[in-house]
């Protein structure tokens, strides 16, 4: 008993006779002014831009960025609770700039944006911090995208093809399925080795307890990181919180690993930043916005990309989300944010009531990355649907005048329609990329001219069922060569001619 | 234009540095004249803080701040003394001694923004976080 006890005081006493003390020299500055999440502070002669700081008030040390540094003060942000410090408090410059923890240890967990965790599963113990504001990789690094990224979503690898290391915006009204997108491609990403990582910006606690809810149950966690500021957390929080997330993502993306990121939503990152800067006293512009309200989001949505190999291959892919205001896409962040990204998924409010769900308006989304991120059996199969879903519309327009059409026309009209009904799609409910150039090839091949248009939903999955018991051999040779010959193309013919005859409902 | 009081101060200062005791006093009185002209005269409180800022940065005073936990002895006193001359630059040190019996032993020196911590409670704290981890 006695030895332990001599043991335990002679460990102790060699940690203490190890432990070196260095007084260092710190800069201090003072609290002039203080409210609304914004400190004035005198001194701090040799503060970097965007270092952090430490207030030590009370028991709880609350850290902050500054921002400003003008001639005799220091504007800062203060990120978390900023109830408790007081003027005259002391706040100590830490000489680095604002750094997040990064790696495996993130994944599957729902942190803030200074990397705290908020899903109460302990600790999170990374190796590694990465700085919040990087320069994005330059021309040399870089190389065009070629790899797609399947979201699962028919109309979404249908007609605006996604690749990897490009920047998709999805664009919409509120309660429109703009987020259902992002989840859905999040959610499809099982097994295609990417990581992915949800940024949710002013969002309510309840959507995003919603999604993390639903991410577990898809099994879409283990790869999943949730960013998040909150709608209660102080706009500092909501500034630094996608710039965080990409922090996040640059690890994996250093590791040649594909990254998928979602910011939900960069409207009201724009707020929180027009919110910051008001109050820092810089000039407002226009809507309010100051005027580097373009950089903030060129220099973030530039950070995501694809390298080539010499430079490792990673690759980062960015779904920005903008919510418009009554469709309002000429509004001035919307178009900011629409002129940065490399396309943009258009959701309509008119097809979201009429039951065109996800209600993507194919005319005004556009990929600008196009065919080049599909695999050849999609492109082969998809080439024309855009063009004939966007005519579609106009087309049954105009056709509600005129009462006798010629045959093109009809067999148009009607293959429109079939069309419509196969875009729509369920939420949770993602296809796999073999799966959907069946159905594909069967509409541009006129095999569902009999089916009735509303049972072609019916007569999807089926279909799918039937593959999967006795076409499992196609799928997998479109999924594994990803293009078509014509022998497959027999194959495919035949399956759908197969599972039609075991049908009832067709026509004639 | 409205005259802040750094800049009256700084006016002062220009004025004021290389005359004797007697042109001062008339300076001073033509400044005061020159204040309620401006109708600024509430200002000069502000004023006197920024004229005794200006006035030491440029003769080379900084004042210092010195925590302790009990008196100092006038050799640790000169030892600060030097130790700040020499690391900030100045040509004279105006030191203030405060004591504080929360910090338990040795010192904490402040001059300019800057602030070193060698007190006995700042070295347990960390021994505490460097036991703990």
């Amino acid at each position: 008993m006695s030895n332990t006890k001599d043991f335990i005081v002679e460990q102790l006493k060699q940690q203490i006779a190890g432990f070196k003390h260095e007084i260092k020299e710190q800069t201090v500055g003072k609290v002039i002014k203080i409210g609304d999440g914004i400190a004035q502070i005198s001194g701090l002669s040799d503060v970097m831009m965007s270092e952090m700081l430490e207030f030590s008030s009370g028991k709880k040390k609350v850290y902050g960025v500054a921002l400003n540094l003008e001639e005799n003060s220091v504007g800062a942000i203060i990120l978390g609770d900023f109830f408790g410090i007081k003027e005259g408090d002391e706040v100590r410059s830490l000489k680095r700039i604002l750094e997040v923890p990064v790696g495996n240890s993130v994944v599957g967990r729902v942190v803030n944006p200074m990397g705290a965790p908020l899903d109460g599963k302990g600790e999170i113990l990374a190796d590694k911090f990465y700085p919040i504001e990087k320069i994005a990789p330059g021309v040399i690094a870089r190389e065009s995208v070629s790899k797609p990224v399947q979201t699962g979503i028919k109309a979404v690898d249908a007609m605006i093809p996604i690749g990897r290391g490009q920047r998709e915006l999805i664009i919409g009204d509120r309660q429109i399925g703009k987020t259902a997108i992002a989840i859905d491609a999040i959610i499809n990403q099982k097994g295609q080795n990417m990581k992915c990582i949800y940024v949710a910006i002013g969002q309510k606690e309840s959507k995003v307890a919603n999604i993390a809810a639903k991410l577990e149950k898809y099994g879409a966690m283990e790869y999943t990181t949730i960013v998040l500021a909150g709608a209660s957390d102080p706009a500092s929080l909501a500034y630094i919180a996608p710039y965080a997330g990409c922090a996040m993502a640059e690890y994996f993306l250093d590791k040649g690993e594909d990254v998928l990121i979602v910011y939900d939503d960069l409207s009201k990152h724009a707020v929180a930043y027009r919110e910051i800067s008001l109050l820092l006293k810089r000039p407002p512009g226009r809507e309010a916005y100051p005027g580097d309200v373009f950089y903030l989001h060129s220099r973030l949505l530039e950070r995501s990309c694809n390298l080539n190999k010499e430079h490792g291959g990673g690759s980062i892919t960015a779904l920005p989300i903008i919510e418009t205001q009554a469709g309002d896409v000429s509004a001035y962040i919307p178009t900011n944010v629409i002129s940065i990204t490399d396309g943009q998924i258009y959701l309509e409010p008119d097809l979201f009531y009429q039951g065109n769900r996800p209600a993507v308006n194919a005319g005004l989304s556009v990929s600008r990355v196009g065919s080049a991120a599909q695999i050849k059996a999609m492109k082969n199969v998809a080439g024309k649907m855009r063009l004939e879903a966007a005519q579609y519309r106009e087309l049954a327009a105009f056709a509600q005048f005129g009462s006798d059409l010629d045959e093109e026309t009809k067999a148009k009209l009607e293959r429109g329609k079939r069309l419509v009904e196969i875009f729509k799609q369920d939420q949770y409910k993602t296809v796999p990329v073999a799966n959907q150039v069946l159905i594909f090839y069967a509409i541009i091949s006129d095999l569902l001219n009999n089916v009735p248009v509303d049972k072609i939903n019916e007569f999807e999955e089926g279909l799918n069922k039937y593959a999967e018991n006795s076409g499992q051999d196609i799928l997998q040779e479109i999924s594994e060569k990803g293009e078509l010959n014509e022998k497959l193309e027999e194959n495919i013919k035949k399956l759908v001619e197969d599972y039609k005859s075991t049908l009832d409902y067709l026509e004639k | 234009m409205k005259i802040t009081a750094k800049q009256y101060a700084e006016s002062l200062y220009q004025v004021v540095k290389d005359k004797n005791n007697s042109q001062i006093k008339d300076v001073i009185n033509n400044f005061f004249s020159i204040l309620t002209q401006n109708n600024d005269i509430t200002k000069a409180e502000k004023i006197a803080k920024e004229f005794k800022k200006i006035w030491n940065t440029e003769q080379g005073i900084i004042e210092a701040e010195v925590v302790s936990a009990k008196e100092l002895d006038n050799k640790i006193i000169k030892l600060l003394n030097n130790y700040i001359t020499e690391s900030s630059g100045a040509e004279k040190v105006i030191l203030n001694q405060k004591i504080n019996k929360n910090i338990l032993g040795g010192v904490i020196i402040k001059f300019e923004d800057k602030i070193l911590d060698g007190s006995l409670r700042m070295k347990l704290e960390e021994l505490k976080r460097e036991m703990v981890k």
